[in-house]
């Protein structure tokens, strides 16, 4: 990792004011900034400084628009006492300006004396990267969109419109609190998403695809820009023909990796401990009890290395870890950050997360998954007299306290007679997180992940859902056709 | 606040050779409290500035941000500006604002006077206000979720090297609470908000009751047989309905074959209805004097009386239909480069009030959430299928509650089946200002049992 880093310094020499590293501060300004936090009283002040760099383009309409680039810094000082957390922040790394949000989290008691001990430990696991993004020419990048955009559009005539877009972001924290804790993280993350629009006879249909990676440039050679541009083409093609969806009851079968937005939606935000504490989900009260059959295992992986949603430590400095929340159907866990782990007397399970040093941490999803299981896609789909084959979901939305929850899908085919049929449009996926869990009848053997963004209190954090194909027994299907 | 000025001249009179240049700024205040069951569970207070800069040279253009407004710091950030044109594709419609003839005229309301008068302990005694009010207001709410209020003043500042500058400030506050009801076995969800220029034009007690109302009213909800009716549309849902559409209508969309309005123009898409957007109406939240590249905003009517007349734009949008921006340039913040969105896009009321549209609904389905309009919603393609909770309407009166059904049509059918919109509109920000009222749709097909 050492020729990494020397890279990227290297890199940064050749800016005015490049990229800085996280630590501009001395050991001795964290400590005097803590302890003027807790100067009022309180249990834990904790500082958060973040340095990030980012750079972005876009191509639309065969041209490159958008050539962007970022620079933020900034620090976010915590003061946790009682029930309550005190959050401020500022953009200038320097003593002063820290010390003056220090004061502004203070609470209004009287401190403590213990001399805060700090102690600098090392994150367990490193997310490789092989191609630093700020070694390689913004020009390879606009190439890459161009390849794409030459791919997509050569994938057939109905092809109306594609947008492509790259982003890479550098992002270095650093995390101190009054219990000692001293960890930095450095972060890499890069994704290229290309969007198709493609138009036939008055019908409209459009296909995404957006890979990502914990990791550098080398996202590119695994997942060529010409064929994440074709794979969006054939998306948005096959929905051409789509015809218009049933309404109905169906058994539905979940496409590998994409389906694993329902576990996502409908099981991970409902076991976030924040919500557990309100007792706003459908599963508060519930550990132990049996909700799927012995073929289904949940967990939640901010360790996955490499992955989309992966970190060495979460934005509190608590380790990335791996949380089994169902183990073969029973409800065994749950994901917490330190207050709510606090509040329901368990250990962190690192997932407290933020979208930026402006932002207080919450309890967020890493990456997501229903462990594969042994049978075959073909097998399954074969079982199937007549439901409805969800290929790809748009999005979806829940009810944490309800568990309820509705997905349209964006690719979606009738299966008749054990074979896919033909595709179907405006089909969406509606019901409740445990009726779900339930209805999981078979699960395959191709497992898979599918990369994406995940809104919570208005901060937007990197997460992956990952499933093998899945077979629910009975589903309610919303379309056009009664 | 006033040196935010001076920070965008300096970057825009570094302007060299056949360069344009222009600067965007903004410095906030904000704060935010959360408050649960009965505690304040968080205070967070922030002052978020920084500056966007956009370099267009031979017709290219480069897009550089940061958070660090020194010297050095705005030196390397036009640097990076300026090095990231080099590898866009040159297109002719770029360009920054050309220079105001008459400075914009100011709007009103854009700043609560008495903002700076609301102390840490108003604005966290509103949140607990929210809490109490809605946890006490009825047994059989289960607990609120959130109650939250939060308030922002900030000033934001262009500046271009074809002349333009200018600053205006602006102060909003918001809240919302999420109530949890439950009877019988069954659980409903309550969401209510409030929006104004400052902490004095919210009524806590009302956002309060309403949250709660709004879970309560639909506890007991069934599934309900699939079939063919009219179907009301609550502001809230109506609002989102014009969000969903609003990204359709500008002229970029149109340009870039992403738009269900493609190829309508002059067509009758709207049975009677007019759809205006306007970035002048007093305290409107989408309200401003210029838009972000510094063109003045104006009034633009894109449906009258059911035919398209005309779309939204931008600069380049603009540039490229040989027609005059719109004043529809938005960005999210510093950090974003500007594109065409509407400012407050709402329809004009049809001269009922809620009650009348409710009894001329007959036998119907009042919806008053969806769910999933983010995937059940294709602005390109225009398929609309959502997940809904309501009521069903009975010679106007809200009766049984309805849950896990969907309804789906067409988008441009749903428009063209609006036969009434009435006189109760509100402003809801949801990414952008929609102006939501009670809306009937004639027919749509609902998907249940």
């Amino acid at each position: 990792m050492d020729s990494q880093s020397n890279r990227r310094s290297a890199t940064a020499q050749g800016h005015e004011t490049g990229p800085y590293p996280a630590c501009v501060l001395s050991e001795g300004t964290i400590r005097k900034v803590l302890d003027a936090a807790l100067a009022g009283g309180g249990e834990l002040a904790e500082l958060f400084v973040e340095n990030r760099t980012s750079s972005g383009l876009r191509l639309d309409d065969s041209k490159v628009e958008d050539v962007a680039s970022g620079a933020e810094m900034g620090a976010g000082i915590r003061l946790v006492s009682g029930e309550g957390a005190a959050y401020a922040y500022t953009n200038v790394l320097e003593e002063p300006a820290l010390l003056e949000a220090a004061a502004v989290v203070r609470a209004r008691g009287s401190g403590r004396d213990k001399e805060i001990d700090l102690r600098r430990v090392r994150p367990s696991l490193v997310n490789p990267v092989e191609v630093d993004p700020d070694a390689v020419e913004v020009s390879e990048k606009a190439d890459a969109l161009r390849a794409a955009d030459d791919s997509a559009r050569s994938s057939g005539d109905a092809v109306r419109q594609v947008t492509a877009s790259y982003m890479d972001v550098h992002q270095k924290v650093l995390i101190a609190n009054s219990d000692g804790l001293l960890v930095e993280d450095d972060r890499t993350r890069v994704r290229f998403f290309v969007q198709v629009v493609a138009a036939r006879d008055g019908q409209i249909a459009t296909g995404f695809e957006g890979p990502g990676h914990s990791g550098g440039f080398e996202l590119l050679t695994r997942r060529p820009a010409p064929a994440v541009g074709a794979k969006a083409a054939q998306k948005a093609l096959a929905m051409l023909e789509a015809q218009p969806s049933p309404a109905g009851e169906f058994p539905v079968v979940l496409a590998p990796g994409s389906g694993g937005v329902l576990i996502h939606e409908a099981c991970g935000h409902g076991l976030e401990a924040d919500t557990l504490v309100k007792q706003a989900s459908v599963y508060a009260g519930r550990q132990g009890e049996r909700f799927a059959s012995e073929a289904v295992t949940v967990v939640d992986d901010g360790s996955d290395v490499g992955t989309w949603g992966s970190f060495g430590v979460d934005d509190e400095g608590t380790p990335s870890q791996r949380t089994v929340l169902f183990d073969r159907g029973v409800l065994v866990g749950h994901m917490s950050d330190l207050r709510s782990a606090k509040k329901i007397e368990h250990p962190p399970t690192g997932n407290g997360r933020r979208q930026s040093y402006a932002h207080l941490p919450i309890v967020r999803m890493t990456n997501t998954y229903l462990l594969p299981g042994a049978d075959k896609a073909g097998d399954i789909i074969a079982g199937v007299e007549r439901g409805v084959y969800a290929a790809n979901f748009a999005g979806g939305e829940v009810n944490p306290a309800t568990g309820n929850f509705v997905f349209g899908m964006s690719e979606a085919y009738m299966i008749e007679n054990g074979a896919i049929a033909y595709p179907i449009r405006g089909a969406n996926l509606i019901g409740n997180g445990p009726q779900v869990l339930g209805a999981i009848e078979a699960i395959g053997d191709d497992f898979g992940r599918l990369e994406g963004v995940c809104g919570k209190d208005g901060q937007h954090a990197p997460v992956t859902n990952g499933m093998a194909t899945v077979l629910l027994s009975r589903m309610t299907v919303g379309g056009t056709q009664t | 606040m006033s040196e935010l000025i001076d920070l965008v001249r300096r970057v825009t009179e570094s302007v060299t050779g056949n360069e344009e240049i222009e600067a965007f700024a903004s410095h906030e205040r904000s704060f935010e409290t959360r408050v649960f069951s009965g505690e304040i569970d968080s205070i967070s207070s922030a002052e978020p500035r920084g500056i966007g800069i956009r370099v267009i040279v031979d017709h290219k253009v480069g897009f550089a941000y940061s958070t660090d407004i020194t010297d050095a710091g705005l030196r390397s950030t036009l640097q990076r500006a300026r090095d990231n044109a080099a590898f866009a594709t040159p297109d002719e419609v770029t360009g920054v604002a050309p220079a105001w003839g008459n400075a914009p005229e100011p709007i009103e309301g854009l700043v609560d006077d008495l903002f700076g008068d609301a102390t840490v302990d108003d604005k966290t005694g509103l949140a607990l206000k929210l809490d109490e009010v809605a946890r006490t207001i009825d047994p059989r709410i289960r607990t609120v979720e959130d109650s939250v209020y939060a308030d922002s003043y900030g000033e934001v500042a262009i500046s271009t090297s074809t002349g333009i500058e200018g600053s205006y400030a602006s102060s909003d506050a918001w809240c919302y609470a999420v109530a949890i009801a439950e009877d019988d076995g069954d659980t409903q969800v309550g969401f209510e908000f409030g929006l104004a220029r400052g902490l004095g034009g919210i009524d806590p007690d009302e956002v309060a009751q309403r949250a709660a109302r709004r879970a309560l009213d639909i506890l007991g909800a069934t599934k309900i047989p699939s079939a063919r009716m009219p179907i009301v549309l609550d502001p809230y849902t109506a609002g989102q309905f014009l969000g969903v559409i609003g990204s359709a209508l500008t002229g970029e969309a149109v340009q870039k074959g992403r738009s269900l309005f493609a190829g309508k123009l002059g067509e009758t898409v709207a049975g009677g209805m007019t759809l205006v957007d306007d970035g002048r109406v007093p305290g409107a939240p989408g309200s401003s004097p210029w838009d972000d590249e510094g063109t003045p905003t104006q009034r633009t009517e894109i449906i009258t009386g059911g035919v398209l007349k005309r779309f939204l734009y931008d600069l380049p949008s603009a540039r490229r239909d040989n027609v005059a921006s719109t004043g529809n340039a938005s960005r999210a913040g510093f950090k974003s480069a500007p594109g065409p969105s509407p400012s407050n896009l709402a329809l004009d009321p049809t001269g009922e009030s809620r009650d009348e549209v409710l009894a001329a609904a007959g036998r119907a389905l009042l919806v008053q959430d969806f769910h999933g309009v983010h995937s059940g919603a294709n602005p390109v393609s225009g398929d609309f299928s959502v997940g809904v909770t309501g009521r069903l309407l009975e010679n106007g009166t809200p009766g049984a509650p309805v849950k896990e059904v969907t309804i789906a049509a067409p988008m441009l059918e749903i428009l063209s089946s609006i036969t009434a919109v009435a006189d109760d509109r509100r402003w809801l920000p949801f990414g952008g200002s929609y102006g939501g009222a009670t809306t009937l749709v004639s027919e749509m097909t609902v998907a249940g049992l």
